[in-house]
């Protein structure tokens, strides 16, 4: 058996040290590319969302490195995450690819026996004793938190950097440095070293740089090839921003503590009051967290016909009528045109920055005046 | 206090009980009547650019609502009576269409499961400080259709109203004359609101009607005969239209008792874009032509379509009787 996953994000780097860990032959798919989505769009039912195009063409890379087993998460949202497995085996089956699929799928639909059933399924050619088994899953999540946490840290304090983009770059060289790695371990010791790296770098915290929150569907969020490296883009644009939905806030939610989850949805939100499938209503809670904390203003990503988005969307729409919230919904497809999306988030934060600057005038800070080539305070 | 009812999307699936509940409650009620023009430009001008042209329909039957009612009716289904989710639009539509101000206006946003009796009576019985009419009341209307429901059979109770009222409704009903036992027979797919609407579609039953096509909606098929076509899929489909139709689809096929399939969607339909690859991997070389609504207006392309697959159809047939239906087919033969 030789296992292989659908990429989104970093998950390469995480299942492929735990898998080498658990001693389970497999495959990492070839990185998403822009022929990679066109083949995968070429072979995909054409209305069906971005994801799916991209993880065609992960699999296809991944029967040609031999694989012949896919551990596919799926949901019983109204989301079509859900549906993807069944999609995703007819289509491959088409192409000549006849996997074997270990769909993990939500214990209301299969119920906690089967998915323990099909999780021991995954792990059969594994040596490895229980005990040791939920060592290496329990490494795998500290792995993923801690570079999460480095991430997060990146995102935060690249724009005071002195050298711009040094910050950038150590981020770049710890994920190089954990796509080489060898353990676990090792992986975890690299992110702290890169932490460390992050912290000695030279900064200058009297700049004040826009604070942006970056949302919405959690495929686009996270796997940087289809959100057209928006955490770069907006790195080099001097932005500091947050991004909250990961695969580790993924896993905490859904597996280490259903109950905080729980909890979480039961707080009341006004503006989305029920789970509507997919991360809608994340998305709104996220965004109404943004008003309060004091971000300077939104962006909403999704691939076209995400449904649940729409919805979220729609809401933005009478937030940004009603309080004037700055939102700005950027939809991904098969469009390649990097030139399109930079001209539209540049023109988001210059006027998000005119914004504030005009804000200060107001108030009587006039530090900022003419900055954009143009006096604003009336004269 | 007028309470109006968007007649868009699943309305006419469930009319009768809509419109008796209503009835019983004996509450001033305005339906917004059928689609037309002005309802969707409304709905498009209104609704969020990314949604599908039935949502854009639906908001502007709204829309059209909020300027003569006091209320209007905003339902949020959970779940269908088998336990089945829709889209979830449905169950944010709520949300999708009551942005900002407008959003006071809506009512019914209680979430509705459709098979969870209890949790349905107390979702309506909750509303009753909305409409302005006395618990008990709400109580005895749920109570009335509840009778109603269990007084009728299963097949007549769903779907049955799509093709009938696109009889009634389109006025170019005129010259249907052709049908006839022998008639080419289409299965008529697709979420009942694209084929109910017969502005969105553009009149589609009366032009099969005159081109010489049955259309076939399997009404007649009972939930077992659909839920047995579902053996072989890996994992069991959760959305109420996927199962419909997928089951439809594969057990008109079997029966043998249709001739092509024409599948009715609208252009992003998030469902529709898994339904029809499954239908597709399923159905070989057998015919299939899929329908893409949005909000075009000009009939000629639908006509050139829809003609050409009645060629198709017509063509097949006699292939598969031995005969050949042009003289100059006959010469490609030899």
């Amino acid at each position: 058996m030789k296992l292989t996953f659908p990429r989104f994000g970093d998950s390469n780097i995480y299942g492929r040290l735990l898998f080498r860990e658990l001693g389970v032959d497999f495959v990492v798919p070839a990185p998403n590319s822009a022929e990679g989505l066109e083949r995968g769009a070429a072979r995909a039912p054409e209305d069906i969302c971005l994801p799916f195009k991209l993880m065609i063409d992960n699999l296809l890379s991944a029967w040609e490195q031999g694989a012949d087993t896919v551990i596919m998460p799926a949901t019983m949202g109204p989301c079509r995450l859900g549906e993807y497995g069944e999609l995703l085996a007819v289509t491959m089956r088409k192409q000549g690819c006849d996997f074997r699929w270990i769909l993990l799928d939500s214990i209301s639909a299969i119920g906690v026996k089967e998915l323990v059933h099909r999780l021991a399924q995954a792990v059969e050619d594994s040596l490895c004793s229980k005990r040791q088994i939920f060592r290496v899953l329990r490494k795998t999540y500290t792995l993923i938190k801690e570079f999460e946490k480095l991430e997060a840290e990146v995102r935060r304090l690249s724009p005071y950097d002195k050298t711009a983009g040094s910050s950038k770059a150590v981020l770049r060289t710890c994920r190089r440095a954990l796509e080489q790695a060898e353990e676990l371990s090792e992986a975890i010791n690299i992110v702290r070293q890169s932490k460390k790296e992050l912290h000695s770098l030279p900064r200058d915290m009297s700049k004040r740089p826009l604070r942006l929150l970056v949302t919405g569907e959690i495929y686009t969020q996270i796997e940087a090839f289809a959100n057209h490296y928006i955490e770069d883009t907006l790195m080099d644009l001097g932005v500091s921003f947050e991004k909250n939905i990961s695969i580790g806030w993924w896993v905490r939610n859904t597996v280490l503590n259903p109950f905080g989850g729980m909890l979480a949805e039961a707080k009341k939100n006004p503006l989305m009051p029920h789970r509507i499938g997919g991360y809608a209503k994340e998305t709104i809670n996220e965004a109404l967290r943004c008003k309060k904390e004091g971000f300077d203003g939104i962006l909403q990503l999704f691939p076209v016909g995400c449904m649940p988005e729409i919805v979220a969307k729609s809401v933005f729409d009478g937030l940004a009528k009603d309080e004037g919230l700055p939102v700005l919904s950027i939809v991904y497809d098969e469009m390649g045109g990097e030139a399109g999306y930079l001209i539209r988030i540049e023109a988001f934060i210059d006027m998000l920055e005119r914004k504030r600057d005009m804000e200060n005038v107001l108030s009587g800070d006039r530090c900022r005046i003419g900055k954009h080539g143009f006096c604003c305070n009336g004269r | 206090m007028r309470i109006g009812i968007p007649e868009a999307l699943l309305f006419r699936r469930y009319e009768p009980f809509i419109r008796k509940f209503f009835d019983n409650l004996e509450v001033d009620v305005v339906y917004s009547g059928p689609t037309n023009g002005e309802i969707m430009e409304r709905g498009i001008a209104h609704c969020v650019d990314e949604a599908c042209l039935p949502m854009k329909i639906f908001q502007g039957h709204v829309v059209k609502l909020q300027a003569e009612c006091d209320k209007v009716v905003v339902p949020r289904l959970m779940k269908c009576e088998f336990g089945d989710s829709i889209c979830p639009k449905f169950v944010g539509l709520p949300e999708l269409v009551g942005k900002g101000r407008a959003g006071s206006k809506i009512i019914f946003t209680e979430p509705l499961y459709l098979n969870d009796r209890n949790k349905l009576r107390k979702a309506v019985i909750k509303q009753s400080k909305q409409i302005g009419v006395s618990k008990a009341k709400v109580n005895d209307a749920f109570r009335a259709v509840e009778e109603f429901v269990r007084a009728r059979k299963q097949g007549e109770c769903y779907g049955a109203g799509a093709v009938s009222s696109c009889e009634g409704g389109g006025e170019n009903t005129g010259g249907i004359t052709g049908i006839h036992d022998g008639a080419i027979k289409v299965a008529l797919l697709g979420h009942p609101y694209n084929i109910s609407d017969s502005y969105a579609n553009m009149n589609l039953v009366s032009k099969l009607k005159r081109l010489g096509i049955c259309p076939v909606t399997g009404d007649e098929l009972t939930r077992e005969d659909m839920d047995e076509q579902m053996t072989g899929l890996m994992k069991a489909p959760y959305w109420r239209f996927y199962r419909e139709n997928f089951g439809k689809a594969m057990a008109l096929l079997k029966k043998g008792s249709v001739d092509g399939i024409l599948y009715v969607s609208s252009f992003c339909c998030g469902t529709d874009s898994v339904t029809i690859e499954m239908i597709r991997s399923r159905i070989g070389d057998f015919s299939m032509l899929v329908l893409k609504l949005d909000e075009h207006t000009a009939e000629a392309g639908m006509d050139t379509r829809l003609e050409a697959f009645a060629e198709l159809l017509e063509r097949r047939r006699q292939k598969s009787k031995g005969t050949v239906p042009f003289d100059f087919l006959k010469g490609e033969k030899a």
